[in-house]
């Protein structure tokens, strides 16, 4: 499973829009191709992390060997008589109504903005076609979209990450699903194609997450997008496959960048990483903190999560840094900034969120080498310089390898320098329900705009769309937002309702 | 590396430059440059994103009910402020429409100075240039004629200067050396520009605090190649030795302690001297200068090339100015540059809102119930502050990302009205209105201290609290009792000022921060080739807010790490920044 999801966005380097070079060119070349058979790398292409159902404590219940005839070649009616889906078993659909329903508890934001908004019906007239990992949690957004008035057709973005039960369960319920774990390259287009294409039905908002259907319905069926509203787009590399299109003047609708809105972006990055830093660290090595010597690389988002965590665990914090301003604020908040080869040979612990390529590590003497953001696999540690014929290597457990010195020397690598936090936790439902709630409202957004607001261009999400996110989520905290009086918001100049913040505000 | 370590103990006579950063007025261009940087990156999306988050329409459905932009509820200053909704950004430098909301000031905006009193003069409200509390005082009674009457030479022969006594230049100097201890990153741009002088030919003109760390500011400038003529921006805030020193050393300096508002702009006009010397830059401090050479010499404003604007203030004078089409020259907005508005509010406040209530009130924090009102850069410094002493700390918001930023961060988010029976101590940092009124007041209890570290002396409702049945009693300097007919009694701090202002100091690295901005933005307006920068107001490059930030990494003995190529070029960024996009959030 672990092989699919190596990518992330570096936090240190794309907090505001697409800054990130796809310097391994792996995806640049691929982009304006029409998709071959590259093989399956290119269907693992989404690389938005808080989408990465990685290491989901709710696996599947049924494996996938159960049954060997393809989805594809089973006719399959749901309760209701339609047979307007392709999932892996339709009987499974009680077990993955019962996922939903967890997943149900956990995203309290996505349930209230359905009871705000059901007498409205927002979406109404909305037909949504989706292509995003097919989870519970997804289930639940995909839900709150019909509830607010919208027709789904929904499939997968990744061949592996589909809870079957959940696509059973959102089958049954009506929503046309085409996607089961484990597809092959060619099931994978021929359930994005099954989506789209369809009698009697056409799209008018896509919610992608990979760009893959944004892609297709752009080579084969170029008429769609006449009548397209608008494409949310949640991934990086999505994002940037639309500034690509926008930028050749070939974007003929409006897309919205859900990636890189300021909540999801600080949950994606800071709040994610500090806890899953720790999670990941016990996990797979179940060190103790206290007293241990730790150098961060990088000081960006994901880098100060990982150094709050690590500094309140009573560890010795220092930081390496190229962007003098974030080098800055780490002196202001007591690290001392280094440079690694100064201090590499009495570190415990060393941990790279630069998404750069990095020191040779051939200097390490005995420490974990953890990487926790990074835009491509292994490129933050020098990998290949690790396979060299006298190192030893040793997997002691799962993600967790000794690499072993002619003098005996030994280093414990994790994960195999892919990313700690994607590779050895979780990912919670608090931020996933960022995510859908993102996505949610601004499909809101792009179908109720009035003609004219959203020009062929990609946006991104509006500062007050933002705001209701982290207000939908408020009460889940029981915090009690304080209301501006008409007088005092007069003073300031401001709505009562907001937005607070100009669109700039750091 | 060793050895750069050792040395950087030192002094800044033997810092290493950090070599890795070029010469700012000549590398940046590179950097800078909007199309230079298209061709040479590997970032072809960067600079359409630039736009879209101007695009982005701030627009609303129905549903939220939302406003239709941040702007269009400016409600005293509505018909000025939409016009420029429309506007969109241009080139390397952002522009920025303003976002802070005036209050007393905005209304002798446009007029002639008048009699209004020493308020009006005394304007300039940004933070760090404000020596409010300073250690270092020179104090003016020892002569009582006006400055002006007198006839004073330096030890040159020199008279084209007005200060209250050359005598005391040497006082001055000294204090001028213990600054220049303390602002390491100007000298070493002294060093590394030196031989270069960036500056070579201009003639600045400069109106700010004039303090110790001004002159090593001033005395910067100077070496870079620059000529100064410099005047007060406050008629109290001026150190008579400093000035006196500056004199002495050959700069024009018109300024005392406790001018008059006649004085105030005698010596302003004094400091612009139009017939013999033609300035082509402008450093303003709160816009005084800027509106007396706009009224007075408009001629001048033809040689010039560009004004640097470090007042909260003054910047929204330059934006009426350009909104009105009236501005003719490029001005730079160091105010807001990253660096120094984190070390304006977030780092400066962390510090200062322990010092100013210690000093005041000897309070103990730990166990203590806080309320802070605001999430911004302001209340997260004094959030950290507080938690570190183990206070029990609440927060009030508004904007719901930031309440959902302090959830994260383990503050519980309340309604003051919650807490308010139950909190030892109120802090507010909103720049709102009446965020603590009477009703908040009444239902403290006893012995809770009420304190502001917002941006205006408005938060705190005092009218109410100055009424017949309510006694007030100074217990010291900035601490008042307001005693309650039941016997209650409420300590409020610096009658509602700003604390960080009215009780402690702003630490010198703050002053440096600021002075080294200015510094660099006079440099990059002055060197910009013809056309960068057109008539409007722009914000300081990333890549010179990178600069100010790198001289100052040796303060901490940081070792910056440098990318190798291969990195650089993974990244597809300048080895030497600029690192971050504009729109990054640090």
């Amino acid at each position: 499973l672990t092989n699919v999801f190596f990518c992330k966005c570096c936090a240190p380097f794309c907090s505001g829009s697409l800054q990130i070079q796809f310097a391994n060119t792996e995806d640049k070349q691929e982009f304006s191709k029409f998709p071959t058979k590259a093989g399956r790398r290119s269907l693992s292409r989404s690389i938005s992390q808080s989408s990465t159902d990685s290491y989901s404590s709710a696996a599947s219940y049924t494996d996938s060997s159960d049954d060997e005839t393809s989805p594809r070649d089973k006719a399959q009616v749901n309760t209701h008589g339609s047979s307007d889906f392709c999932v892996k078993n339709i009987k499974q659909a009680e077990f993955g109504r019962r996922e939903i329903e967890i997943a149900e508890q956990d995203m309290s934001a996505l349930i209230s903005l359905r009871k705000r908004a059901q007498g409205e019906k927002p979406l109404a007239g909305a037909k949504i076609v989706g292509c995003t990992h097919i989870t519970a949690q997804t289930a639940v957004l995909i839900e709150t979209l019909v509830a607010l008035g919208a027709q789904c057709r929904w499939t997968a973005c990744n061949i592996y990450s589909t809870q079957n039960e959940v696509a059973a369960a959102l089958a049954e319920t009506g929503v046309p699903v085409f996607a089961w774990k484990g597809e092959s390259e060619d099931d994978f287009w021929w359930c994005i194609d099954r989506c789209v294409n369809t009698e009697g039905w056409q799209a008018n908002m896509i919610l992608d997450d990979g760009g893959d259907l944004t892609h297709w319905v752009y080579k084969k069926y170029p008429s769609v997008f006449k009548k397209v509203r608008g494409i949310v787009e949640e991934s990086v590399t999505g994002v940037h496959r639309l500034y690509q299109l926008s930028k050749a003047g070939k974007l003929c609708v409006p897309a919205m960048n859900v990636n890189d809105s300021v909540t999801k972006q600080k949950f994606d990055n800071l709040y994610c990483c500090r806890e899953s830093i720790l999670d990941g660290l016990k996990r797979t090595t179940d060190i103790m903190f206290g007293g241990k010597q730790v150098v961060v690389c990088g000081y960006g988002e994901v880098g100060k999560g990982c150094c709050t965590a690590l500094k309140a665990l009573g560890a010795i914090v220092c930081i390496t840094e190229i962007d003098p301003i974030c080098a800055l604020q780490a002196c202001m908040d007591g690290f001392r900034v280094v440079k690694l080869s100064e201090v590499i040979r009495q570190m415990d612990v060393v941990i790279t969120c630069t998404g750069t390529v990095p020191h040779a590590v051939t200097f390490i003497t005995s420490a974990l080498i953890i990487t926790v953001s990074s835009k491509h696999i292994r490129t933050s540690i020098k990998y290949a310089s690790l396979r060299s014929p006298e190192l030893t290597w040793e997997r002691v457990r799962s993600q967790v390898d000794h690499i072993i010195w002619p003098d005996g020397k030994r280093v414990v690598l994790l994960a195999e320098g892919r990313l700690l936090n994607l590779s050895c936790s979780t990912v919670p439902t608090f931020v996933l329900s960022i995510t859908a709630t993102t996505q949610a409202l601004a499909l809101i957004e792009l179908f109720n705009a009035p003609e004219g607001r959203y020009k062929q261009d990609v946006y991104l999400l509006p500062k007050k769309m933002d705001e209701y996110v982290a207000s939908l989520h408020l009460p889940n905290f029981d915090a009690h937002l304080t209301e501006l009086s008409d007088e005092q918001a007069k003073y300031m100049g401001l709505n009562k309702n907001g937005p607070f913040k100009p669109n700039y505000y750091r | 590396m060793a050895e750069e370590k050792d040395q950087t103990g030192s002094s800044w006579d033997d810092l290493p430059l950090p070599d890795k950063y070029p010469e700012p007025h000549k590398e940046n261009r590179v950097g800078l440059n909007g199309e230079a940087e298209e061709g040479a990156s590997a970032n072809p999306v960067e600079e359409s994103t630039k736009d879209q988050s101007v695009k982005c329409s701030p627009n609303l459905l129905q549903m939220l009910k939302a406003a239709k932009s941040w702007r269009t509820a400016q409600g005293r200053d509505r018909e000025e402020v939409s016009e420029s909704e429309t506007e969109e950004t241009v080139a390397e430098a952002r522009k920025t429409d303003m976002q802070i909301q005036f209050t007393d000031q905005k209304k002798d905006f446009n007029k002639r100075l008048t009699k209004t009193g020493r308020r009006s003069l005394s304007r300039s409200i940004s933070q760090s240039s404000t020596d409010s509390y300073s250690s270092v005082c020179s104090d003016s009674s020892e002569d009582e004629s006006s400055p002006r009457d007198k006839l004073q030479k330096n030890s040159k022969g020199l008279s084209d200067f007005c200060v209250k006594n050359i005598k005391q230049a040497e006082f001055g100097r000294r204090e001028i050396e213990i600054a220049q201890q303390e602002m390491p990153a100007l000298m070493v741009l002294r060093k590394r520009a030196g031989g270069e002088k960036p500056l070579a030919g201009a003639k600045v003109l400069g109106c700010t605090h004039i303090t110790a760390q001004t002159a090593v500011l001033i005395e910067t400038l100077s070496v870079l190649g620059a000529q100064c003529r410099w005047a007060a921006c406050n008629i109290f805030s001026t150190q008579n030795a400093v000035a006196a020193a500056l004199a002495e050393q050959g700069t024009s300096v018109f300024a005392w302690r406790g001018e008059s508002e006649d004085d105030f702009w005698w010596c302003i006009d004094q400091c612009v001297g139009a017939e013999i010397w033609q300035p082509n830059m402008i450093l303003d401090d709160g816009g005084d200068l800027t509106h007396w050479i706009y009224k007075k010499h408009p001629s001048l404003f033809k040689k010039l090339k560009g004004i640097v604007e470090e007042s909260v203030t003054g910047i929204y004078r330059l934006y009426q100015l350009s909104k009105a089409g009236k501005l003719c020259v490029p001005a730079m907005n160091v105010n807001d540059s990253v660096t120094k508005q984190k070390f304006d509010n977030l780092y400066c406040c962390k510090e200062s809102i322990v010092d100013g209530l210690k000093r005041t009130t000897d309070v103990m924090f730990g166990g203590k119930q806080v309320v802070v009102c605001g999430y911004g850069e302001v209340g997260k410094g004094c959030c950290a502050a507080l938690k570190a002493l183990g206070a029990v700390v609440y927060v009030t918001e508004v904007d719901p990302i930031c309440a959902l930023q302090a959830c994260m961060d383990g503050f519980r988010v309340i309604k003051l009205s919650e807490v308010i029976r139950q909190v030892d101590l109120v802090i507010t940092c909103t720049g709102n209105k009446n965020v603590v009124g009477r009703e908040h007041l009444d239902r403290m209890k006893n012995g809770c201290i009420v304190c502001n570290m917002g941006h205006s002396s408005t938060e705190i409702e005092l009218a109410s609290l100055r009424t017949a049945e309510l006694r007030w009693e100074r217990v010291r300097p900035h601490v008042d009792h307001v005693i309650w007919p039941d016997g209650k009694r409420i300590v409020l701090l610096a009658e509602g000022r700003l604390l960080n202002l009215s009780c402690s100091t702003v630490p010198s690295l703050v002053l440096s921060i600021t002075a080294t901005t200015q510094a660099l933005a006079l440099i990059e307006l002055y060197s910009a080739p013809e056309g960068r920068y057109k008539q409007d107001v722009y914000l300081l490059p990333k890549k010179m807010d990178e600069f100010v930030a790198s001289l100052h990494l040796p303060t901490f003995d940081a070792h910056l790490t440098e990318l190798s190529d291969e990195q650089a070029k993974y990244l597809g960024i300048s080895k030497h920044g600029p690192f971050k996009p504009n729109y990054y959030r640090y």
